[in-house]
């Protein structure tokens, strides 16, 4: 099991040196786009989070 | 001295400009017959992986979207699902294109053109997403053979024995002809729809001439609109498209034949859901109706060919549904990892492929037959979680179209970008506003 998680974590390595640097040109309309999903999930994301403390408030 | 005897020279029968003109259009028409049966048979050879994904959208899910939609407003919404046709060809066709010309799947696209984030985010949360979907195909097929009084501890085995052999051979073509049987098995819901005998003039009326139901823009309306909008475009196309593209060996000359597949597969889509809406708008309209099964149990009695033939339906999209959604994720993990991904592969050839589609199948029947399992609420969370997931899927598939150096002469038109851009867009708000108000449904009221 060890050696599974280790050989994982080693792909894992191996996946994040392979995609380190993004090979899309950087234009001004991409960094837009990257910059507004990131928004877009930080909002989500946020609203799940609220959303689980007022069902865990409730449940409590 | 010999006679020179005269050459005798038989006058022709027809002028020779007439003659060359008769044999000319003769072999015109023989050349015509040739190239249009060589182009008919390289067509057949392509096709696939489009008409596949399309009517694999008719899931369990989307069937009962669909039921629900035709018992609540009759045949009053067959316009929508009719404008929903294109949309989801214009948004399909470019992981055609997007795959035939990278030879990548959409995973591997993403981690390569964005970076490590948005890799893994999108790996990640499709693998997730696709989780969750799955254990809902299983909720369906389960819940449309309990109408035959199947178990559905037998109806999961039935799966995974279907869905496991299926990709066992070894060969991509052998595994794409035969979820084209369970595709022609999915149009089994079409003659249901003659049967119940709909006023053409209605049909027609409702199909082209975009209108509200009686009572108006309601939030109940606008719930189903966007669910609507929900399952016809799903996270998953996208990926198990453009990979399935890739795995079938597409090149960029076959793009034009990827284009009418996928064409062929938003036609027959449509047809589905129109088809479902018209016998639940005949059958069952004002029944209070939440599920596709329970559907199909309500139409038994009145019609118990109708009923049994939305039984079927509903299994068998749940099956397509299941099996590529899998597919999906075990091809995107493979792409990622570097792992051989190929139904062209044997399983000793690509063990992580084989058992990653294995492992995903199993845990997702296995819930289903959890007693008290959730599933309500994971039906939930399926709507939130692939909100999440398919904006960032979409907005990385217009920039990776619009990148010239990748893309070349098969980038975006503007054309092609504007409504494109329009679709994307429209998707974001509604499903956003979807998952909204799963999440907070008090705040729509």
């Amino acid at each position: 099991m060890g050696r599974i998680l280790e050989s994982l974590r080693a792909q894992v390595r191996e996946v994040n040196r392979r995609y380190a640097t993004p090979e899309i040109a950087m234009t001004p309309f991409v960094k837009f786009c990257l910059v507004g999903l990131r928004v877009y999930l930080l909002m989500l994301v946020t609203m799940m989070v609220v959303k689980f403390i007022l069902v865990a408030r409730q449940a409590l | 001295m010999k006679a020179e005897i005269p050459e005798i020279v038989s006058p022709p029968l027809v002028s020779p400009s007439v003659r060359d003109r008769g044999m000319n259009g003769l072999a015109r028409l023989f050349f015509a017959f040739r190239r249009s049966s060589k182009a008919l048979r390289l067509f057949l050879a392509i096709a696939g992986p489009g008409i596949i994904v399309m009517v694999a959208d008719n899931d369990a899910g989307g069937i009962t979207t669909y039921t629900v939609t035709g018992a609540q407003y009759g045949m009053h919404l067959l316009w929508f699902l009719i404008v929903l046709g294109p949309v989801a060809y214009f948004v399909q066709e470019m992981t055609v294109r997007l795959g035939a010309v990278t030879k990548r799947g959409h995973a591997e696209a993403i981690f390569a053109s964005f970076g490590r984030f948005w890799g893994w985010f999108s790996l990640l949360d499709l693998v997730l997403t696709d989780w969750l979907t799955m254990i809902t195909e299983f909720i369906g097929m389960t819940a449309a053979l309990s109408i035959f009084h199947v178990p559905p501890v037998l109806t999961v085995m039935i799966c995974w024995l279907i869905m496991g052999s299926m990709i066992m051979t070894g060969q991509y073509w052998t595994w794409e002809k035969i979820t084209l049987g369970f595709v022609v098995l999915n149009l089994i819901y079409i003659p249901a729809a003659f049967l119940v005998h709909p006023s053409v003039s209605d049909v027609l009326h409702n199909s082209f001439i975009p209108h509200f139901p009686p009572g108006g823009f309601t939030n109940t309306l606008f719930f189903l609109l966007m669910a609507n909008i929900g399952t016809t475009i799903a996270p998953w196309m996208l990926f198990f498209q453009q990979s399935s593209v890739v795995d079938k060996g597409l090149k960029e000359k076959d793009i034009n034949y990827g284009k009418l597949d996928t064409l062929i597969g938003a036609f027959l889509t449509v047809v589905v859901a129109v088809v479902l809406i018209i016998v639940a708008g005949q059958l069952l309209q004002g029944t209070n109706v939440d599920d596709a099964a329970k559907a199909a149990a309500l139409l038994i009695p009145q019609n118990r060919f109708i009923g049994t033939v939305m039984a079927i339906g509903l299994f068998d999209a749940g099956l397509l549904g299941a099996v590529c959604i899998s597919l999906a994720s075990s091809w995107a993990f493979g792409e990622v990892f570097g792992w051989a991904h190929s139904l062209n592969r044997k399983v000793r050839e690509a063990p992580w492929f084989y058992a990653y589609y294995f492992f995903d199948l199993l845990l997702a029947g296995t819930v289903v037959l959890i007693p008290k399992a959730p599933l309500v609420l994971i039906t939930l969370f399926v709507q939130v979680i692939a909100t999440t997931l398919l904006p960032a899927a979409l907005v990385f598939l217009i920039l990776l179209l619009n990148d010239k150096k990748t893309m070349g002469k098969y980038t975006n038109t503007r054309w092609q970008n504007v409504a494109n851009i329009t679709i994307v867009v429209a998707v974001i708000v509604t499903s956003t506003l979807y998952g909204i108000s799963a999440v907070f449904p008090d705040l729509f009221h």
